[in-house]
């Protein structure tokens, strides 16, 4: 059995018409950093609610560490939590939040102080240890947030959007400072996000989820290339994929606005015997303007004319029209084009997604 | 930025404002004054200004006073007032705050409509009910003692009321941080809830103090023994007795007075800031 592991879980609030989260089944190993993410609503904060105890679980079974804790009071489920709003006792000075749960704990007054000395320093609040939670930044907060759930050696840490009241810049560093003191410490984690650069960056795996059931779940680069769905594809990445509603016909892939594209015996080979209308995704990065990938598919060179460009220092979005959608293309800082340009570019068609017209599921086999 | 019209505005409002709080101011100044005179000076200097204006302080300044507290039970009533007043402080806080933070904070049937009728229950005049109360006590042989006086104080609608409105907007997540630092919900109430809330324990502890002080009506019914009387009773008949001079009435009113303007004045912030924050939910 492994360390955490959901069994068909569902979630179903009084009064609601349907399911919050339906059918959750996930192993989660020890030591694993495993992100949930997916849009407001989707379930992924009610799962970690679950898993910590403060909602009660419809139906299937939830363990940790092999026992079923489905009764079990949060506080003797041996986790650790940083919540959204920090959750900080306000009347309290830093230490004293961090030291409250080792004092409820009842453990001794000289090792609370080494713990604590040890969180401040590992989080660099040694200056703010005095301060109270009003006195403190955002990531302050957010870092005194940490050193309570740390400093209680619980079995597994629950994280429920913690960076998303930071901005962009003190993110990043948090981002980085989680995941530091994950590998420091290997405690095993549950991370709750919205934001697919964090969960891409920080988790091991990730699971995906949309209006209460799991997506997919796995690694961060198979989920980036080999995504079971069109809400997979269009979720992970930024900018995100486009989409083409388009037909195949024999080796012929048609948009709506006339173009076509050979396809390559490969992609047909993984399309299997699949023709007719579907759906195309191809991402940002695999709409190739260089010289030497015209080239290499010159036959399939497609002609659009650029209507929005966004300088992202390192690179270039330009955004054009293309099969009936609004397409962009990530191009580098070299590739300058302006609005209004005409511009000549290729498919790299063994990096494009395939989907069912109706169901959406990948038919790449 | 104001306007000049609106600086002009305020200008006027605040001179208006001052003179109608000296106007009454008057009341209490001459109270003051002529709390330290003899009862000839009083009527010597009765309408001119100097009745509001206190003698040169010399021998026998504060005669009246010390003739009220060494030859009366007044400072006793005073202490047994505050005795009174810090127990039922305490328990209202208790009893009042659990009371609330349940309507606020906990799932029940019906909660809406019990906080509707706690509400209710603000707008009966404690005189409708004193008579019921009365029996009570007595029946249950209480009378006359500290206890009978208290019971009945303790749960307060309004209190509960200003407690439910503030607890509310306490975040929840913050007890479900305690929950994960083992704290025990008592324990959060008293250690976490409470502290979080200093206004509004500020607020209810000046009205339940400001309470217990101006209360005539029920000590007057519970207690028979002059050594369990309150401040208020003992003003009454101090002052209601023929011996008593002007000047030691005067003393003894504004020893009266005295504590309601200094909790005032101390705690009008909190005061304001409790009330108006039951309004908001803000977390």
């Amino acid at each position: 059995m492994s360390f955490i592991e959901l069994k068909h879980i569902n979630k179903k609030y009084e009064n609601a018409e349907r399911n919050s989260v339906t059918d959750f089944t996930l192993s989660i190993e020890e030591k694993e950093f495993i992100a949930f993410v997916g849009p407001s609503g989707c379930g992924k904060s009610t799962t970690l609610r679950m898993i910590a105890g403060f909602e009660d679980i419809t139906g299937g079974d939830l363990y940790i560490d092999g026992v079923r804790v489905n009764e079990t009071a949060p506080r003797d489920r041996g986790i650790a939590m940083v919540f959204q709003n920090y959750a900080l006792y306000p009347h309290m000075t830093v230490e004293k939040n961090i030291a409250y749960g080792l004092m409820n704990m009842k453990v001794p007054a000289g090792e609370i102080k080494k713990k604590v000395d040890w969180a401040v320093k590992i989080l660099g609040l040694e200056e703010f240890r005095y301060r109270k939670p009003k006195n403190l930044s955002g990531g302050q907060r957010q870092r005194v947030a940490l050193g309570r759930a740390i400093v209680k050696n619980q079995k597994v840490f629950l994280m429920d959007e913690p960076l998303s009241n930071l901005d962009a810049k003190l993110r990043v560093s948090m981002r980085n400072e989680i995941s530091r003191l994950h590998r420091e410490l290997g405690t095993t984690t549950i991370y709750v996000t919205h934001d697919q650069v964090e969960a891409m960056t920080m988790a091991d795996r990730i699971v995906i989820m949309k209006e209460g059931v799991m997506q997919q779940v796995g690694r961060p680069m198979e989920l980036y290339e080999h995504p079971v769905n069109k809400f997979v594809a269009g979720f992970i990445g930024s900018p995100q994929m486009n989409f083409y509603p388009v037909v195949l016909e024999d080796n012929l892939l048609k948009f709506a606005d006339g173009s076509r594209i050979a396809m390559p015996d490969v992609m047909l080979e993984r399309l299997g015997d699949r023709r007719g209308e579907m759906i195309m995704g191809i991402r940002g990065e695999d709409i190739k303007l260089d010289e030497q990938n015209m080239e290499l598919y010159q036959k399939d060179r497609q002609h659009a004319v650029v209507e929005n460009t966004e300088v992202m220092g390192n690179e270039n979005n330009l955004y054009f029209t293309f099969g009936g959608s609004l397409t962009v293309a990530r191009v580098s800082k070299y590739e300058i084009s302006q609005i209004g340009d005409a511009i000549d570019f290729v498919f790299s068609p063994l990096k494009m997604h395939f989907f069912d017209k109706d169901t959406e599921e990948s038919i790449l086999k | 930025m104001r306007t000049k019209s609106e600086k002009r505005f305020d200008w006027i409002l605040t001179i208006l404002l001052l003179v109608l709080s000296v106007f009454f101011l008057f009341p209490v100044v001459w109270m003051l004054a002529n709390s330290f005179k003899t009862d000839a000076a009083i009527t010597a200097d009765m309408n001119t200004i100097a009745a509001f204006i206190p003698p040169v302080p010399g021998g026998g300044f504060f005669e009246n006073y010390i003739s009220i507290l060494t030859n009366t039970n007044f400072l006793r009533y005073m202490l047994n007032t505050l005795f009174y007043a810090a127990i039922l402080i305490l328990c209202g806080i208790v009893v009042n705050g659990l009371a609330g933070y349940a309507l606020a904070k906990i799932r029940f049937p019906f909660r809406e409509r019990w906080v509707l009728l706690i509400l209710l229950l603000q707008i009966v005049p404690m005189e409708t009910i004193i008579t019921i109360h009365f029996l009570m006590i007595a029946k249950v042989g209480l009378l006359n003692t500290v206890i009978g006086y208290i019971l009945p104080m303790i749960v307060n609608p309004f209190n509960i009321f200003l407690f439910r409105q503030v607890f509310i907007s306490l975040p929840d997540d913050v007890y479900e941080a305690a929950q994960l630092d083992f704290c025990s919900p008592v324990k959060y109430f008293f250690t976490m809830v409470l502290p979080m809330s200093k206004t509004v324990v500020a607020t209810v502890s000046v009205f339940t103090f400001l309470n217990v002080w101006n209360d005539y009506l029920w000590p007057s019914l519970v207690f028979t023994s002059s050594d369990l009387l309150t401040a208020q009773i003992g003003l009454n008949s101090i002052t209601s007795n023929d011996n008593t001079t002007m000047g030691q009435t005067l003393a003894v009113i504004t020893m009266v007075t005295i504590p309601v303007i200094i909790i005032y004045s101390l705690f009008s912030k909190q005061i304001v800031e409790g009330v108006t924050s039951t309004g908001s939910k803000e977390g």
